[in-house]
């Protein structure tokens, strides 16, 4: 059918058969996951391939991945960093936190480290209010929250990261 | 009789009111409305951005303006339109200035010049060519060629008052 | 009828039929409540919020349910504390709106000042600016001032082209979703969607060509801002500097009504030209929208190759002379004896023209012949669309069976409003060859051979065959009001011949005509044909013949040279060709005398539409100097003969014609300029609430009656059904299917849709291509009628497998289905 489609068959037919026949609409956010998994974000190439399995036109797709926040149109880096600068969290030093970590790792808000691993975001409310400063780590398709941090903290996490991804290359 | 001599006399008498025009002109007054201007920006871009509201406001349908687009590589005014073509018809004109007033980029303006005389109808249309001041020091005239992104919007953006 | 509501709004008292929503019923009793997402042509969804209006319901005891009333007797209302949306509350009895309390004009200003936050003030330079309803809702309800940082403004690149037709500017956009929902709801056409959301979110398209909808210029006109804008009048004029002229679109059987804006101006060398067409209401016809062929193919008027002097051929070459030498010498070969004339017209000829060229035709026991590849013009006048009949009435209880057509190419306003019945609970049967938009809408979709057509109606009829048959035939048979909608989707002139019959007697053997919303509906390829058929022209199965042996030919507004070749050949056997048009075509280079004609838009006259609406349209633009209107040259003419035809004016001709065409009694120019009442209220000077489109002022025609519906004596012919004849050709099976975007001398010259035109291809099946050794791309040699033209191939599974296609008007001298050889051409090796 297409390259998504012959890239994880069994898995879309999986996602498919939880929805109507006539209601395969349905499927499009799991399908969106599923090409976000790989790479971390959706291509454009994906967008047609899941409008063709789904039924609907590739923009509606588009604008359904454009709605949540948590699908990306562009590439990034392994996992991004996604800080909140909402009020609560700004009221609690959210701010400077996020200026001084973007400095830790040499890169700007939005950017991505040298390695390719990080990409620092600033984002709207996690409803975590009462742990500021706090990040959400998103990648390898999973999301993990990481509350009450400071600088030093976030840095240990990220050296433990950059550690397991040695490893893992090692391996 | 005597009371109507009088009075001639005295008026003879007075510092005639007339002058001698053209050998000696007045000076006319700082909101005196005369000859329009189309003014550039000082680097030399039209202000004019061919939105025909002068046109619009123009009691004696005496503007005709018609709007095209600016490109990079040629450029009139900054944003997106410029006028191509921009004509007074100064004997329709009855320099009332609304033009001035409804300019959203204070590119025309009445100046001071009143002494206008046309050997024909076609002579009384002034065109874009006419009406555009010069460009001051070394400025480039229009069209100019410009870095993308320099100049894109018409009106200036508004800025917050400053206090 | 349904039942009746009656509320109070503003003071005034006003019923409505229950379910109307308060908008609307303010609307009807002329009082305004500002809208920016609200179309009353589409589902409300009361996301701008600036319809909020205090909304007072009738009290009601709890224990007793009881009206509860004041001491003065009167029912008590109790308002609800805070604004409710006008545009997503349907009324209910006893209820009270409040419109111009401090308290909804608060919420207004409110949610003016809010959705200004982040508009750019390029008003001067915006293409919508003096027709916005942004603009003006401001002016009425909206704040002087804004507490709002300017600072915080998003700024956006300008406008972004959403493909080669429509402008975006992201910085206008109000989020409205106005546009976004023209696109799902109405024409089926999801290609344009928000994306992302809050201040971020904008309008995209991922379509492949941007925007890629037969219908996207309706959006610029729904538009509240200039967010969306076409690249056509980019920057034109501006709105209020226009004069407005009605016309009716020239380029289908639907006759849309629509305003062309003109102007005079310098950069045309201070002649009046057209800058934009727009739709003008009629919800008879085209509602409140275009289709972008209508709305961007005018630009053929500006073309500047037209003929201005009448020519004569002398010594071998076409020379101007002067009218009376031209009319003198055609006058000579008529009052020739026994001379056998035939008239060859085209369907874009007025009724006027018509008629006169009958007129002249007649007094010398002429042919007329009507150029055009469908039959049935004589059955849709006995039995066509009832008077009276409107798709918009159209619902549950009424079958519509559409054969051979792809209405969405053919006419797409019919498309639209076939599918809106549908939608509404109307049994739609379709029954094609292939494929077509329409099926996902149908209750039955039927599938035949090129070839079957008329048997497929046979077999609805007898309700014989398949299941689906005998299904669609049921369907068919039980509803209240039936009617059949055909075209011309792989047929010529004999096998449209056969269809119609069939369609006719299946109409009649159901008794589904001689009604209003029942009968027969042509899909004409041209504007006028129907009105030809009226006026006694017919197409003539054998051309060629009746070509070659006529003495005299006249041929008006159409061009069988340049289309076949076969016809060319033909002509070159006719002693003497006199050729009325406005370009120098292959035909006028073989005529002896050619007369130079007005275009539609130069000139007055009257269509009669598919629906058979005898529509007016007027003069748009001053007629260059040189040409006259073709009724004009044929009065001339028929003056000199000796007859009263008559040259002075259109208006005149029709009361002839109403004198002496059946079915035209009723028709004089001043009741086709007759208004009506339309639903919705639409107007320019409160744009905010249904778009820019225009009021209609200007009569929305006269549908005229079908001898069924005069209880005339029918004669429908009968049908003899002929099969298929056995392949004894080889080669390939063509058959000519219609696409909107032809290479018809109408719209190429719109370079706007340069890029959407047709491509000029055989669109075949893969399996069909393996047969061939052809692939996708690939360019081939088509040898037709003695004629080789090169065409790519295009590769389609939707096409059936034994024939190719190819479209009309492309380049192709296929007017029916025909044989032909292929031959792949081998791409030259690159040097």
């Amino acid at each position: 059918m297409n390259k998504l489609y012959n890239k994880y068959e069994k898995e879309i037919l999986g996602i498919l058969a939880r929805y109507p026949a006539e209601g395969k609409r349905s499927a499009v956010m799991p399908l969106l996951f599923l090409a976000q998994r790989e790479t971390g974000y959706v291509p454009t190439e994906a967008l047609s391939n899941i409008a063709e399995i789904t039924g609907i036109s590739e923009t509606d797709v588009a604008s359904i991945m454009g709605f949540y926040t948590l699908f990306h149109a562009e590439p990034a880096g392994r996992y991004r960093i996604q800080i909140c600068t909402d009020l609560p969290c700004a009221l609690r030093g959210s701010e400077s936190y996020l200026e001084q970590i973007c400095e830790k790792l040499g890169v700007k808000e939005g950017e991505t480290t040298a390695d390719g691993l990080f990409t620092v975001e600033a984002v709207k409310c996690l409803a975590a209010c009462h742990r500021a400063p706090m990040f959400q780590l998103q990648g390898d398709g999973e999301i993990k929250y990481y509350e009450d941090q400071n600088v030093e903290i976030t840095m240990q996490i990220v050296e433990e990261i950059r550690h397991k991804v040695a490893a893992e290359q090692e391996a | 009789m005597l009371k109507g001599l009088f009075t001639t006399l005295k008026i003879a008498l007075e510092k005639p009111v007339t002058t001698q025009y053209p050998e000696q002109r007045r000076p006319v007054h700082t909101r005196f409305k005369g000859r329009h201007t189309l003014k550039r920006y000082e680097n030399g871009l039209e202000k004019c951005i061919g939105c025909a509201l002068c046109a619009a406001a123009c009691p004696a349908d005496a503007i005709f303006v018609e709007a095209s687009e600016n490109t990079d590589e040629e450029r009139y005014s900054p944003g997106e339109r410029y006028a191509s073509t921009y004509e007074i018809n100064m004997l329709r004109c009855i320099f009332c200035g609304f033009c001035e007033d409804s300019c959203p980029t204070e590119a025309i303006v009445l100046g001071d010049q009143y002494e206008m005389s046309f050997g024909d109808r076609h002579s009384s249309i002034y065109t874009k060519e006419l009406l555009l001041e010069p460009v001051s020091g070394d400025a480039e005239t229009t069209p100019q060629k410009t870095k993308p992104g320099e100049f894109t919007r018409s009106v200036p953006v508004m800025q917050d008052p400053q206090d | 009828m349904a039942d009746m509501v009656t509320l109070k709004i503003d003071q005034q008292i006003v019923t409505v039929p229950a379910g109307t929503l308060i908008v609307n019923a303010a609307r009807k009793a002329g009082i305004n409540i500002p809208v920016f997402c609200y179309h009353p042509k589409m589902e409300p969804v009361g996301m701008c919020r600036m319809c909020l209006v205090e909304v007072g319901y009738p009290q009601r005891d709890r224990v007793t349910g009881e009206l509860v009333k004041n001491e003065d007797g009167t029912t008590k209302i109790s308002f609800a504390p805070k604004l409710e949306t006008g545009c997503t509350t349907p009324v209910v009895e006893g209820m009270e709106v409040r419109t111009t309390t401090e308290k909804s004009n608060e919420g207004r200003k409110a949610i003016l000042e809010f959705i200004l936050t982040s508009h750019p003030l390029d008003c001067p330079i915006c293409d919508k600016g003096g027709e916005c309803a942004l603009q003006d809702l401001t002016m009425l309800h909206g704040p002087g001032k804004s507490r709002f940082i300017y600072d915080d403004k998003k700024l956006f690149a300008k406008h972004v082209p959403l493909g080669e037709m429509i402008l975006l500017d992201r910085e206008r956009c109000i989020q409205c979703g106005l546009c976004v929902r023209f696109q799902h709801e109405v024409v089926d056409d999801p290609v344009l969607h928000f994306y992302q959301r809050g201040r971020s979110l904008e309008i995209r398209t991922y379509s492949e060509p941007g925007f890629d909808s037969i219908f996207s210029g309706n959006t610029t006109d729904i538009c509240p801002v200039g967010a969306l804008t076409t690249v056509d009048f980019h920057f034109a004029a501006r709105p209020w500097e226009m004069e407005r002229d009605p016309s009716i679109c020239a380029h289908c059987a639907v006759g849309c009504n629509l305003i062309y804006n003109i102007r005079r101006e310098a950069k045309s060398g201070g002649k009046t030209v057209i800058k934009r067409a727009m739709p003008r209401q009629n919800e008879f016809v085209n509602e409140l929208w275009l289709c972008d062929k209508g709305r961007l193919g005018y630009h053929y008027v500006a073309a500047a190759e037209r003929l201005t002097q009448p020519l004569l051929r002398k010594d071998e070459k076409l020379v101007p002379v002067s009218w009376e030498e031209a009319y003198q010498r055609v006058e000579d070969k008529l009052r020739a004896e026994q001379v056998r004339l035939v008239t060859l017209a085209g369907g874009r000829l007025t009724n006027e023209d018509l008629f006169n060229f009958h007129q002249l035709n007649q007094s010398q026991n002429g042919k007329a012949v009507l150029y055009s590849q469908m039959a049935g013009g004589d059955l849709t006048a006995q039995i066509g669309l009832g008077k009276g009949s409107n798709f918009s009435d159209m619902g549950k209880g009424t079958a519509i069976l559409v054969v051979a057509s792809d209405l969405h190419e053919e006419a797409p306003l019919w498309w639209l409003r076939v599918k809106q019945a549908a939608q509404r609970g109307a049994i739609l049967i379709v029954a094609n060859a292939r494929p077509t938009r329409l099926d996902k809408f149908a209750n039955h979709v039927l599938r035949y051979e090129y070839g079957q057509e008329a048997a497929t109606i046979n077999a609805l009829l007898d309700g014989k065959g398949k299941d689906e048959f005998t299904q669609a035939a049921k369907a068919f048979s039980e509803a209240e009001n039936g009617l059949v909608i055909y075209g011309s989707d792989g047929l010529g002139l004999n096998g449209s011949e056969q269809l119609v019959k069939a369609c006719a007697k299946l109409l009649v053997e159901r008794g589904y005509y001689g009604k209003p919303n029942n009968g027969l509906l042509a899909v004409w390829d041209k504007p006028n044909i129907q009105g030809a058929w009226d006026m006694g022209f017919h197409p003539d199965r054998n051309l060629k013949g009746t070509l070659r042996e006529a003495d005299v030919a006249m041929i008006a507004a159409a061009d069988p040279a340049g289309d076949n070749p076969i016809l060319a050949q033909a002509l070159e056997e006719t002693d003497f060709v006199i050729v009325f048009e406005m370009f120098m075509t292959e035909t006028a280079k073989m005529a002896d005398v050619v007369f130079p004609v007005q275009a539609q838009i130069e000139r007055e006259g009257t269509y009669t539409s598919g629906e058979r609406r005898v529509q007016r349209f007027d003069i748009v633009l001053p007629h260059i100097e040189g040409p006259k209107s073709d009724y004009q040259i044929a009065a001339q003419l028929g003056r000199l003969m000796g007859l009263s035809t008559e040259d002075r004016s259109p208006v005149l001709v029709m009361n002839k014609i109403n004198e002496k065409v059946k079915g035209y009694q009723e028709i004089t120019y001043s009741r086709l300029a007759e208004r009506a009442e339309q639903w919705p209220l639409i107007s320019r000077a409160d744009s905010y609430y249904a778009g820019t489109g225009y009021e209609n002022e200007y009569g929305v025609g006269i549908q005229i009656s079908s001898s069924a519906d005069r209880g005339e004596e029918l004669s429908l012919g009968t049908l003899i059904l002929v099969e298929p004849q056995e392949e004894v050709a080889t080669g390939i099976k063509v058959v000519p299917v219609t696409a909107l975007y032809d290479r018809g001398q109408l719209i190429q010259p719109s370079q706007i849709l340069a890029k959407r035109l047709t491509p000029q291809v055989l669109l075949m099946h893969p399996v069909l291509s393996k047969k061939y050794q052809l692939q996708d791309g690939d360019q081939i040699k088509v040898k037709v009628a003695g004629n080789e033209i090169v065409s790519g191939v295009k590769l389609d599974a939707d096409v059936p497998q034994d024939v190719a296609l190819v479209a009309r008007s492309n380049g192709f001298p296929i007017s029916s289905p025909v044989f032909v050889q292929i031959q792949r051409l081998v791409p030259e090796p690159e040097a």
